[in-house]
């Protein structure tokens, strides 16, 4: 069979116009923050997030034309994308440190200006062992069903992998609500001195994760119901797993040190 | 085909309106226990004569495609490549110099009129000498071993 590929492993892509849509909608989002943050007009933010939205969507979309429609994921190609993702949740990893760092920096030597003392004084910290200890639970399940969801893959058992993966997709709907509820709920804001500071960037960061990794799943939901994976080739799976696995524990960390022992 | 139904009527205070519902009231009789018994037994005697795979109707759900039905394309080509028992379908191995004297230049095969040559001089040396090989000249690497390059044929 002849084809213009030249018969190597690799993939050299088309020409795309997401980079270029994509570079332009960033600026948008950064620069829209900005207008956000000090005219009070969320216009171009909301032009920005529109376009990035629809650049993750085409470009994500032509990846899954390339990969399962057009066979051009050898496995060569796999497995520089799964270099790819470990070095991406390498990044993000390298991302929280930098928030578990500033927490630390304020709460094991507390200013004089919040009392001398961690949580600072006149702060009502939330109980660990409520609404934090269920979201701790509800992610270690999610966890499990995840994997669980991977083996049903991997023995082409079709109703019991999209079982599991409903179950973890539900399960990570159900932690942001909690978890936006924990927020309306708290007796203490961001303005709240440092402690407030550490508290909402840390776990913010943390829920705007939780969505990322809970759509991520959720289109691979609709891709095993589409019958795009097969028992021995479903890395979009696997990337998805590794980052639910990676946004977990970051929880259990979060858990242990901001609501733990910082409580 | 007969099948175990796995549904209500198997619950004995359903089907026999004189047993008491509440698991109090209720004394399971010998006979029962034996129809339980007997309805296990049949449920394995059954299965294993039809395999595993028909279990029953709740676990014929092994309905993902074969990998090799399911892929397209150049991955086809590759895992058919590696069913036929070619382990190297890109041919992406190290190749090793042969006596490499001017007279007698290693070949290295390409799809194209110019390709990249990496030498690797001595076993323990730290980088690669990189050099393009055209069509038709030999080249010689600075540790004194020749390369030419002859057409590839397709693998794949």
């Amino acid at each position: 069979m002849t084809s213009s590929h030249g018969h190597h492993a690799f993939h050299l892509v088309d020409m795309s116009p997401w980079p270029l849509t994509g570079s332009i909608s960033a600026m948008m989002l950064t620069t829209g923050l900005v207008k956000w943050f000090h005219q009070f007009n969320p216009d171009l933010l909301i032009l920005g997030v529109t376009a990035t939205t629809l650049t993750m969507i085409q470009w994500w979309r032509d990846i899954t034309r390339e990969g399962t429609y057009q066979g051009l994921h050898t496995k060569a190609v796999t497995i520089g994308l799964r270099w790819g993702m470990i070095l991406f949740i390498t990044s993000e990893v390298l991302f929280f440190f930098s928030f578990f760092w500033a927490f630390f920096h304020s709460s094991l030597a507390p200013n004089v200006e919040v009392g001398s003392c961690w949580p600072p004084a006149g702060i009502q910290t939330f109980n660990p062992f409520q609404i934090p200890l269920l979201n701790t639970a509800i992610l270690l399940a999610s966890g499990a069903t995840v994997t669980w969801a991977h083996h049903a893959i991997m023995e082409s058992n079709h109703s019991q992998a999209m079982q599991s993966l409903g179950i973890t997709v539900f399960l990570g709907m159900y932690f942001t609500a909690l978890q936006a509820l924990e927020y309306y709920e708290a007796p203490f804001t961001i303005a709240d001195s440092v402690y407030g500071s550490t508290f909402f960037v840390a776990t913010g960061f943390h829920g705007l994760h939780v969505i990322i990794g809970s759509t991520f799943l959720m289109v691979c939901l609709y891709r095993l119901y589409k019958c795009h994976f097969s028992a021995t080739h479903h890395f979009g799976f696997e990337a998805a797993a590794w980052y639910w696995h990676f946004v977990d524990v970051v929880w259990l960390f979060l858990y242990i040190s901001i609501y733990w022992w910082g409580g | 085909m007969e099948y175990i139904s796995e549904n209500r009527t198997n619950i004995p205070s359903l089907r026999n309106p004189q047993i008491p519902s509440r698991p109090a009231e209720r004394k399971v009789h010998l006979s029962q226990l034996f129809a339980m018994a007997s309805l296990i037994a049949r449920s394995l005697v059954l299965n294993s004569r039809r395999g595993v795979q028909l279990t029953s109707v709740r676990f014929a759900n092994k309905m993902m495609a074969d990998p090799m039905e399911h892929a397209t394309g150049l991955e086809k080509q590759e895992l058919l490549s590696k069913a036929a028992g070619n382990e190297n379908p890109f041919d992406m191995r190290v190749y090793k110099r042969v006596s490499g004297d001017q007279t007698n230049p290693t070949s290295v095969p390409s799809f194209y009129e110019r390709r990249l040559v990496g030498c690797i001089c001595e076993e323990d040396a730290t980088s690669i000498n990189w050099m393009w090989l055209e069509k038709g000249e030999s080249k010689r690497c600075e540790c004194g071993y020749w390369f030419q390059l002859a057409d590839a044929k397709p693998m794949v």
